[in-house]
């Protein structure tokens, strides 16, 4: 008998064989043909990684071509959020390796939440030995990969510190406002000084590398490469010699917080500008560490603010120019008026003291030797409004513009303003204690300045500045112009007496300690009042006297005697500035080629 | 060998069976060029193809009959075997499967249990051509539940699907009634919360991956989702042979073992994935009509039981890597790396083989 097969439950086997390979079938299609680009995106981001290639910030240099900042390569330690497979164990392995606690570097993850694909910076510029220990342990640290950044290099430190500012990375009002210029979380943004003025020239262009990686992230080859722009180059007014004679003079006045500020008073460029206590803006490079901004903050004698503009004092006897120009003008005196000065000024009840009794003295001995009672004279003659006229004229009580950032105005009290802010009445008395720049007059040290070279030059305001030279987009370099703020219309012979009597007061008055051989210098001193502790010292004065090239505000905070703390500080800067030929226009490239005399010191 | 033994050789099924087994040594070379060897595996691969291909012809040339009548020793053999692995095994995955073989690599005795399993089924459902009555069915099931418990202790739970799969087919084919049938699909139902408590923690995970891979992407849902990235992104023509980026850069784990279908599913694209599975179902097709032409129910059982062996391993594996299926330890078929696994699956080849030459005449 021949075996018969169960042709139907064979044909039913078959069945299911042939139905679930068309199941199959219909699965490969749909998710091979029909979501099949999805998964091929899917594929591409599993195996490509975008580094972004930050772009190293512009270089500055002073106006002979020394940089000040650069550029120095350095390892930054990042965590890719989507690759850290085991959060937990990843940081416990690299908190000790970086000197950081785990919470710490939690919170660095969780700032960078937004952009999963971007990766967070965790820390900074660090070590090489840092980097070894992390790639010998890659297996155990899925996600974490080391960048090679360029890390902000300030050659001079507090030198230039409140000229140069600081960089730190972007918050997010920072942000918000910068959206349309391509800023991301984490990326390193001028701050303050020049940094944050030009941060459009000094910001580059960051690139991109396209790395293809393997299942556990490490790179295996570079997929393509969009170089990283560096910014541009700017070249400053600063002249580095002169900057480090003011930085070292003050440091070396004893006192701990003060202020120069030199500049070109045919133009307004900047020479120096120092103020102390100083910081190093190389902490701010690498992301500052909380512990050392609390210590900046925090400090009493705050080493952040700019005291040559960030801050006003009382002028003191610095303000008796404009006592002297507004009384000069007004010919209420000459020349050659006298005075009797018995070493106190009465007005009705009220008794206005002076060092000593002078005797009879002239105007510019009045000017040179800073005689209160010449100045009470005056100043009661002249008025409130008529000196806040003319301290206004010459610049004061109003930001100088200058291309720096926090600056304030100061403030030129005059009777009708004293009725809004105050709500008391301008006694006479008030314009007496103005006409010496006490009250409730200040000034910041750059106003200062911008207000002897008015004098110096006798009559043009000139925006201070400290830009020289910056390269276009196209690479030509622009030099930038002077900007003429206002001529300040004075007769001749104001500006004649007020160089003799500042001249008179380095040669023979209150600022001899400023003198130089074989150099005319003019100059004012100044101890001013105020209520916080010993008077602030101050000198201004401007050099050569005849054809000025140079003026310098010297100001020590609580320095006591400005002839004494203030004067010799700038005798150093003028000797500095004055070391170089006097045109300084020529810019740094035909400056390198040119041979530099030395003012000698000739003997008498 | 007579003249008319080899007449009747189903060149077809030998044909694709070679096919698909060169078609995996190439597979196994582009999988295995991350390792910097890919010749090395290839090699060790064309070794195990050649011992295969002797058994197989060993296999074909033995009368069926004369395998059926030596179910005790094949069965007791493997079920020896099993329990030698338990004791002296090498351990991978948490469970012990491997018998170090030296140069030939590990031996997996739980893949010639498939094949022993299904010589004395068909051995036992042809002596008891009844099997109306429990009493007929229990004998076999007690046969088939020895092996089944040994590889779950390994433990192996794709394999033991395997068997349990290939159980209720042989169960079918040899004319168990359709109560009897029912009752044991509701048996085995009931028993799935008992293999729940059974199953080891990475096994659970596997499952519940399976139902949302989203759970757990890092870990046990990882290769799940590479899998069907891999599979998805060949498209329609693939990326090209030698270049699955999934592949090369070590996305996809076992992507030389269960997992190389998705290099096919990668590199070749649905074109590719297509011709496999076209290949495998021209297999079963003429495994099927040996089935049906065999002389006898020894013949027709054994051949569905092969079959069945065979289509569930090709069902559950590339159900796997299109996140049809589980993810289970179920090489596929003549493609996968794994030299016990070809050489069993060589093996059933020649038998399904000897069964088609040993036909009944067709009468014209």
């Amino acid at each position: 008998m021949d075996f018969q097969a169960p042709r139907q439950r064979l044909f039913a086997l078959s069945l299911i064989i042939a139905i679930t390979t068309g199941i199959l079938l219909g699965r490969l299609w749909q998710i091979q043909v029909l979501q099949g680009s999805a998964y091929l995106r899917q594929s591409e981001e599993n195996r490509i990684r975008d580094y972004v290639l930050i772009a190293p910030r512009g270089i500055v240099y002073d106006r002979k071509g020394r940089p000040l900042v650069t550029n120095r390569p350095s390892f930054t330690v990042a965590i890719l959020p989507l690759e850290l497979r085991k959060p937990a164990e990843v940081m416990a392995t690299l908190a000790p390796m970086l000197g950081m606690t785990t919470g710490e570097i939690r919170a660095r993850i969780e700032s960078g939440r937004a952009r999963l694909f971007e990766p967070v910076r965790v820390k900074r510029d660090v070590g090489t030995r840092v980097v070894a220990m992390i790639e010998e342990n890659r297996m155990d640290l899925p996600g974490v990969i080391i960048l090679a950044e360029p890390v902000r290099h300030y050659l001079h430190g507090k030198m230039t510190a409140h000229v140069m500012g600081y960089i730190g990375e972007i918050d997010e009002d920072e942000l918000k406002a910068r959206k349309s210029e391509r800023y991301k979380l984490g990326d390193l943004i001028g701050k303050s000084g020049v940094e944050r003025k030009y941060e459009a020239a000094l910001r580059g262009t960051d690139g991109r590398l396209r790395m293809e990686v393997d299942a556990l992230g490490r790179p295996l080859r570079v997929m393509g490469r969009v170089a990283a722009v560096s910014g541009r180059s700017i070249v400053l007014s600063l002249d580095l010699d002169v900057q480090r004679a003011a930085f070292e003079a003050l440091q070396g006045s004893g006192l701990p917080s003060g202020a120069v500020v030199a500049m070109d008073p045919r133009n307004g460029e900047l020479l120096a500008m120092v103020s102390t206590p100083s910081f190093d803006p190389n902490l701010f490079a690498t992301g500052i560490s909380p512990k050392a901004w609390e210590g900046l903050v925090r400090h009493p004698l705050r080493p952040l603010l700019n005291r040559a503009a960030g801050t006003a004092f009382e002028p003191g006897s610095v303000f008796k120019l404009v006592t002297a120009t507004a009384a000069l003008e007004r010919g209420i005196v000459t020349r050659h008026s006298t005075f009797h000065a018995p070493g106190y000024f009465r007005l009705g009840r009220w008794v206005f003291h002076d060092l000593k009794a002078w005797g009879t003295v002239n105007f510019i001995t009045g000017i040179a030797n800073s005689i209160n009672v010449v100045f009470y004279t005056l100043g009661h003659r002249l008025g409130g409004e008529s000196l806040a006229l003319y301290a206004k004229m010459l610049g004061l009580g109003e930001v100088t513009n200058i291309d720096l950032t926090a600056e304030v105005s100061g403030t030129i009290p005059s009777p009708s303003t004293k009725m809004q802010l105050v709500g008391e009445p301008w006694y006479p008395g008030d314009s007496v204690n103005m006409s010496i720049g006490q009250g409730a007059v200040t000034a910041t040290p750059l106003q200062v300045a911008r207000m002897v070279s008015v004098i110096a030059n006798r009559g043009t305001l000139y925006q201070p500045r400290v830009l020289l030279m910056m390269r276009d987009r196209d690479g030509t370099a622009r030099r930038t112009g002077p900007v003429l703020q206002g001529r300040v219309t004075l007769k001749a012979s104001t500006f004649d007496v007020l160089h003799e009597g500042m001249q008179a007061a380095v040669l023979r008055g209150s600022g001899r300690a400023a003198a130089i051989n074989g150099v005319a210098i003019a100059g004012k001193t100044g101890s001013a009042e105020n209520p916080r502790g010993k008077p602030h010292a101050w000198f201004a004065g401007f050099a050569p006297a005849r054809a000025p090239t140079v003026v310098v505000v010297a100001f020590v905070e609580h320095g006591f005697r400005g002839g004494i703390a203030s004067a010799p500080i700038a005798r150093k800067v003028f000797l500095a500035a004055l070391r170089e030929t006097p045109d300084r226009r020529a810019g740094p490239h035909q400056i390198a080629q040119r041979t530099p005399h030395v003012i000698a010191e000739p003997r008498q | 060998m007579s003249a008319r033994l080899l007449r009747y050789v189903d060149w077809v099924l030998l044909g694709t069976t070679l096919a698909l087994m060169t078609f995996g040594g190439l597979m196994i070379y582009s999988a295995t060029q991350s390792t910097g060897d890919p010749l090395g595996f290839v090699k060790v691969r064309v070794l195990h193809a050649l011992i295969g291909l002797a058994l197989l012809v060993v296999a074909a040339a033995v009368d069926y009959q004369a395998i059926g009548r030596a179910w005790r020793p094949v069965l007791g053999g493997a079920m020896f075997l099993l329990v030698v692995v338990m004791l002296v095994g090498i351990t991978t995955m948490g469970s012990q499967r491997w018998i170090p073989l030296g140069p030939l690599g590990g031996f997996q005795p739980s893949e010639l249990a498939k094949l022993a399993l299904i010589i004395a089924l068909a051995r036992n459902l042809d002596a008891h051509p009844d099997l109306e009555s429990w009493r007929a069915v229990i004998p076999v099931l007690l046969i088939a539940a020895v092996p089944v418990g040994l590889i779950v202790e390994q433990p192996d739970l794709g394999t033991a699907m395997v068997l349990v799969a290939i159980t209720a087919t042989m169960l079918f084919a040899a004319g168990a009634p359709r109560r009897i049938m029912l009752a044991l699909g509701g048996a085995t139902l009931a028993g799935v919360p008992v293999l729940w408590q059974m199953l080891h923690e990475y096994q659970r995970r596997r499952l519940i991956v399976f139902i949302d891979p989203g759970l757990d992407p890092q870990g046990a849902g990882y290769a799940l989702i590479q899998s069907k990235i891999a599979m998805g992104s060949g498209q329609l023509f693939g990326k090209g042979l030698l270049h699955g980026t999934q592949n090369l850069l070590n996305f996809i784990p076992e992507q030389h073992t269960d997992f190389i279908f998705t290099v096919v599913g990668e590199e070749l694209g649905f074109l590719g994935a297509m011709i496999v599975l076209a290949l495998f179902a021209i297999w079963l097709w003429r495994g099927m009509t040996i089935a049906y032409l065999a002389k006898d129910r020894l013949g027709m059982v054994m051949a569905v039981g092969i079959v069945s062996m065979i289509a569930f391993h090709v069902v559950v594996n590339i159900g796997m890597t299109v996140g049809l299926m589980p993810i289970t330890g179920i090489p596929l078929p003549f493609i996968s790396h794994g030299g016990s696994a070809l050489v069993v699956m060589l093996m059933a080849t020649g038998v399904l083989l000897g069964i088609g030459m040993r036909r009944k005449k067709i009468l014209f």
